[in-house]
């Protein structure tokens, strides 16, 4: 039995010392699964920050005028702002939310993603920094069709 | 199981810029029904350096097939291994790392 005991406690230290590095990690899917099915993005911005007030201002989000391939259009989030949690949504497709990223002790805010969307929309980026929303969006067109506009 | 997380990482005046392209179909619902499959994607990616995290983020159906990522953070040195996990909707993981160049 003491062996018994003595290995299970092995196995329970096991655990807990290979816990610590996936705890502190917040996935959004789990935590806020609401926002992934919120069809607006006003909606989309409330699940995910508690708050839709956002201002406009601080954050940069480029996002080409004109997207030939819906399937692939590179988005890039930038900020100076100390923020913690930033998210990116467009309107074009059924659901809003497409990221959401929480900034850690020394990440710089500035990611890139590739996203898709069905049709012409704008895509909205928000970060949250003491409390407060900043929000830049921007219209992309997306020709269908591959003619190139 | 798929191939894995190509990882390009440099480290430039003390700032390490990520670059990362996953292997992952992302099949969103919509695509997913035409092309009469499962709908699958990737849900939420995590990169580490030496145990801290550099990069989270939770994922949608709207990334585009292969997930292509750019990310910077401070604090690292060169030779720094860093480790992305992407967990994707059906509950399939995959680790994948790359050296900081």
């Amino acid at each position: 039995m003491n062996r018994r005991n003595f290995l299970s406690l092995g196995f329970g230290a096991m655990m807990v010392s290979a816990l610590p590095s996936s705890l502190s990690a917040i996935n959004f899917r789990e935590t806020k699964p609401k926002a992934w099915t919120a069809s607006k993005v006003d909606a989309a911005i409330n699940e995910v920050f508690g708050s839709s007030a956002t201002i406009t201002g601080n954050v940069k989000l480029k996002a080409p005028d004109i997207a030939e391939n819906g399937a692939v259009i590179p988005v890039t989030v930038s900020s100076k702002l100390a923020g913690s949690k930033v998210a990116v949504f467009q309107d074009a497709n059924p659901e809003s939310t497409v990221a959401v990223f929480t900034v850690p002790k020394n990440g710089i805010i500035d990611y890139s993603i590739r996203i898709k969307m069905q049709k012409t929309g704008s895509v909205t980026a928000v970060v949250e920094s003491d409390g407060k929303l900043y929000a830049a969006s921007k219209t992309v067109k997306v020709t269908i069709g591959g003619c190139g506009g | 199981m798929a191939k894995k997380t190509r990882i390009k990482a440099k480290l430039k005046k003390g700032i390490v810029t990520v670059k990362a392209l996953a292997n992952h179909e992302m099949l969103s619902y919509r695509e997913a029904k035409s092309k009469k499959k499962e709908v699958n994607f990737i849900t939420y990616m995590l990169a580490t350096v030496n145990d801290k995290i550099v990069y989270e983020v939770s994922t949608s159906q709207f990334l585009s097939k292969n997930p292509y990522i750019k990310f910077k953070f401070k604090d690292a040195q060169k030779g720094d291994i860093v480790k992305i996990t992407w967990n994707d909707l059906k509950g399939a993981t995959q680790v994948s790392t790359g050296k900081i160049k």
